[in-house]
């Protein structure tokens, strides 16, 4: 069974754990059957997304399965557009991540209208943290910008039902329920509201969370085969292409 | 590659689970009686737990703990509760519950708007420790553990999530009695750590059941990186040894 990881980090967190080096990554990858995985820096999440995301690029480049985000600080635009782009030339980066609450922007803020623009006009992918119930403000900033595509990180925290019904009306808008409290009955509970079974998607925040955490979290949904096998990778590859 | 995660092993079994909860949840999605409960502790492989009616928790202490001990039988463990909105007769409480032989009496500071150093809060504490009673505390270990500690108190904190990890070792580096579950660990290495720090012998298996998943807490237990032995502890041993029921 081949699995993506849309929702993975590479680097050190300011708690007390070791879990920074790349090596971790592959070493949880193998263990789990992890084929891929879509990374962030996290010192660019928590402190400098430029000095974050040029670590990230010297990191992608001695490791083929590990891509990358590139993490945009909507209070940092300037620069953005032409890093961002020049990221996402070299092949190794697919995507955009904003990290809403370390940058204190939350999505119904001027700067996030500003870093929707951005990214609806790269056209990427973008990985959102959601934490909360502005959440469902989603579907109509993306009425607004057609070629954005948002994955959902977190599926809202603990505003997962709220992140579920914006799913449920916005077909661009995809949930990942990764998350250290691993409320019972997100998944089933989004699927109930109509979140299709094409717009789940597999992220593990690892190495920030063992991404057995995550599994257990697809293990309890009780999925068929057939929607597993979306879930884990096919949903995955419909939204970044073959990664590899 | 490998896809063993999705078949659950020995290694997630578990004899004794510390946290579950039964009964009316008027914030979730739906209220889960004891059927239900039992069902989903049976499809998680959790043998035996430790288990306390939401009534306690939310409405009527002193009807909550009758309900709780109607249910208990060979799967369910009957934990006491308080209301710490209504401390001035907790020792009654207490008594009736050490003559009906709970060992185990859970807080609700979070349902019941209780913080560290109010007076209700410091009664209850001290009447439970007074009567060699383990306390399953929930809320934020940081915040409680001070207030906790320095009365030979033997606490199960409930809610200790991994970015508190270090205070949580701090606390239970000074009291014996301090423990935690890992529903919260979420790290590669933070069972581990605990582990490799203060003993195994502090980690209790929690799983909120039926509020959370179980398969993310028992695939953390399996593949962390501890032996045997100290997965037996966490998987129920240690609690066993606490509520005077060895192995």
């Amino acid at each position: 069974m081949r699995i993506i990881d849309v929702h993975g980090h590479w680097g050190p967190w300011p708690f007390h754990m070791d879990v920074g080096d790349a090596r971790l990554n592959l070493e949880l990858m193998d263990r789990y059957g992890i084929e891929a995985q879509i990374v962030s820096a996290s010192e660019a999440v928590v402190l400098d997304a430029e000095a974050g995301n040029a670590a990230l690029a010297d990191v992608l480049a001695a490791n083929p399965r590990l891509y990358g985000y590139a993490v945009v600080n909507p209070r940092r635009l300037e620069r953005a557009a032409d890093e961002v782009r020049g990221y996402l030339a070299s092949g190794r980066f697919v995507g955009v991540k904003i990290h809403t609450t370390y940058a204190r922007a939350p999505i119904g803020s001027p700067q996030m209208a500003e870093a929707f623009d951005l990214v609806d006009e790269l056209g990427v992918p973008l990985l959102l943290h959601t934490w909360g119930a502005d959440v469902a403000l989603l579907p109509e900033l993306l009425a607004a910008r057609p070629r954005l595509r948002v994955i959902v990180g977190h599926a809202g925290g603990d505003a997962w039902r709220e992140a579920a019904h914006a799913a449920a009306a916005c077909d661009r808008l995809y949930l990942e329920h990764c998350r250290t409290v691993p409320d019972a009955g997100r998944v089933a509970y989004a699927r109930a509201a109509g979140v299709p079974i094409e717009r789940f998607l597999f992220g593990t925040d690892s190495t920030l969370i063992d991404p057995c955490v995550a599994l257990g979290v697809v293990r309890d949904a009780d999925f068929s085969d057939e929607e597993r096998e979306r879930v884990l990778w096919r949903n995955a590859v419909d939204l970044f292409g073959p990664l590899g | 590659m490998s896809a063993d995660w999705l078949t659950r092993t020995a290694d997630e079994h578990i004899a004794l689970d510390v946290d579950v909860l039964f009964g009316p949840w008027p914030s979730g999605p739906a209220d889960l009686g004891l059927d239900d409960v039992r069902r989903r502790l049976r499809r998680s492989a959790i043998r035996r737990a430790c288990a306390v009616s939401t009534r306690g928790a939310l409405f009527d202490a002193a009807a909550g703990n009758a309900e709780t001990l109607r249910a208990a039988d060979e799967t369910l463990v009957p934990v006491g509760t308080v209301d710490l909105r209504d401390a001035v007769a907790a020792g009654d409480l207490l008594d009736g519950l050490v003559e009906q032989g709970v060992r185990f009496v859970r807080l609700f500071t979070q349902e019941q708007g209780a913080e560290p150093g109010h007076p209700g809060h410091r009664h209850v504490v001290a009447e439970a420790v007074a009567r060699g009673l383990v306390l399953l505390h929930d809320g934020d270990p940081r915040a409680f553990g001070p207030v906790l500690a320095g009365r030979g108190a033997e606490v199960v904190f409930l809610d200790l999530h991994v970015y508190l990890l270090a205070d949580f070792l701090l606390l239970a580096r000074d009291e014996p009695g301090f423990r935690a579950t890992t529903r919260l660990l979420s790290a590669p290495d933070a069972i581990e750590r605990v582990a490799g720090t203060v003993g195994a012998d502090r980690l209790l298996f929690g799983s909120r059941t039926p509020f959370m998943d179980v398969s993310p807490q028992t695939l953390r237990l399996r593949y962390a990186r501890i032996t045997p032995d100290e997965r037996r502890l966490i998987a129920g041993g240690t609690a066993a040894r606490l509520l005077g029921r060895e192995g």
